[in-house]
């Protein structure tokens, strides 16, 4: 095997940046959002892909109290409906700022790591505390590398228990949500993205939003 | 993948790591081992900053999996990644940074003889040479306990009597469904003594 010549080059990581547009759209609406979707996007004749994910967000804060830095996440997701896949850990920058501002989508760091079953317990003993937690159940499709997520979220009335039951959901839409996880440098596929996005008016408003500003 | 046993070979006085390796090797071949590729496996290791109690976070690689990244805490807690892991602790660097100097690695030759694996490699911490360890893996298995006897046989036949018992890691786990991250707290635990002997400024006998 030529593991040890293999291992350097695995290891060295090209930076990965996310390119978002978000919206969102009334329940009573949905199914017209999917079927325009559906005749937009990818393999429009198989049916649609569904996911079912928890998702737990871990924070990190330094024990001194003079610092007040932000606190730092990591989400962690487990898809319910496929108990033996892989759980991700994934880790997500603040906006971007630059080019004037000018671009069409909000532009983030963005990491997504496959990891072993234990991760929540590994976290918690790296000093990681759990935040919040929520399940989205939605369908998602594909329009070459961009994604489109159409999902519900779900508030869990005690925390950790993905049970049935136990999901309350929040509010009366679902999210929407176009992205694209590319390298370093790509600009065009702001302009791709917003395109597209163009094609989905009036239905929903895909924009550009800043959480931070929320 | 099998069951490993990862053993250090001491380095008699007046000899230095690079003829123990060489000797060692040829008693592989010897035996019937066939050279097949190199590895290494390498550890670099992490402190808390401001974390309350302070935490050591390792990161370990083995080329025998190039795609995982192993991240083990000191209480021996072990979370198996995509390397990607790599990029995740640079984010966190603002609470855990790397420990300078503190880089180590045993690489070298790997010999299959039939159903095992043999690695006979040479640790270097920061660069320079500090000893010898010698990993057999015996693939048809997946429990300790199953094929321990037959790997002390060719153990003792190699190294003799530092495969006297299984290594002290994996003794409690002798019955279990033996995992690639067992072999990785092998490498570690002998890793630390390595870093401890170094700091102290003698030689691990």
């Amino acid at each position: 095997m030529e593991g040890s010549s293999l291992a350097p080059s695995l290891k060295n990581i090209a930076p990965q940046q996310e390119y978002l547009l978000q919206g969102s759209i009334l329940d009573a609406h949905r199914d017209t959002l999917l079927h325009r979707l559906r005749g937009l996007c990818d393999n429009a004749e198989s049916s649609f892909e569904m996911f079912n994910d928890y998702e737990a967000v871990y924070t990190l804060r330094n024990s001194s109290t003079t610092q007040q830095n932000d606190p730092f996440l990591f989400r962690v997701r487990r898809a319910l409906d496929h108990p033996d896949a892989a759980d991700h850990i994934r880790y997500l920058g603040n906006a971007e700022i630059g080019l004037g501002d000018r671009r069409p989508t909000l532009v983030r760091a963005c990491l997504d790591v496959a990891c072993s079953k234990n991760v929540r317990e590994f976290l918690t003993e790296m000093g990681f505390r759990m935040d919040h937690d929520y399940v989205a159940r939605g369908v998602f499709f594909h329009k070459g590398r961009m994604k489109v997520m159409v999902y519900k979220i779900y508030k869990l009335i005690q925390p950790g228990i993905t049970d049935a039951k136990n999901l309350e959901q929040l509010g009366n839409s679902h999210v929407v949500e176009l992205s694209v996880v590319a390298p370093l440098g790509q600009e065009q596929i702001g302009e791709d993205m917003k395109n597209f996005a163009d094609q989905l008016k009036p239905l929903v408003l895909l924009e550009k939003l800043d959480h931070k500003n929320l | 993948m099998g069951v490993s046993c990862v053993y250090s070979y001491p380095v008699p006085e007046g000899r230095s790591g690079a003829q123990v390796v060489e000797v060692l090797q040829k008693q592989v071949e010897t035996l019937g081992g066939i050279k097949a590729g190199n590895f290494i496996v390498d550890c670099e290791t992490y402190q808390s900053v401001m974390l309350n109690p302070p935490k050591t976070l390792h990161i370990l690689h083995n080329s025998e999996h190039p795609a995982s990244c192993f991240a083990i805490l000191d209480s021996g807690a072990t979370l198996v990644a995509d390397t990607l892991f790599n990029g995740l602790v640079l984010y966190l660097k603002n609470f855990y940074q790397a420990r300078k100097g503190a880089k180590i690695e045993s690489k070298g030759q790997r010999f299959q003889l039939s159903d095992f694996v043999l690695k006979i490699g040479s640790v270097s911490l920061a660069g320079s040479m500090k000893g010898v360890l010698v990993e057999v893996e015996y693939c048809p298995s997946v429990v300790a306990a199953d094929c321990w006897n037959l790997m002390k046989e060719l153990l003792q036949s190699l190294i003799g009597n530092v495969a006297e018992n299984p290594p002290p890691s994996l003794k409690p786990k002798m019955d279990e469904t033996y995992t690639p991250a067992m072999t990785m707290l092998q490498y570690l635990d002998h890793f630390n003594s390595f870093r401890t002997a170094a700091a102290m400024g003698q030689p691990l006998r």
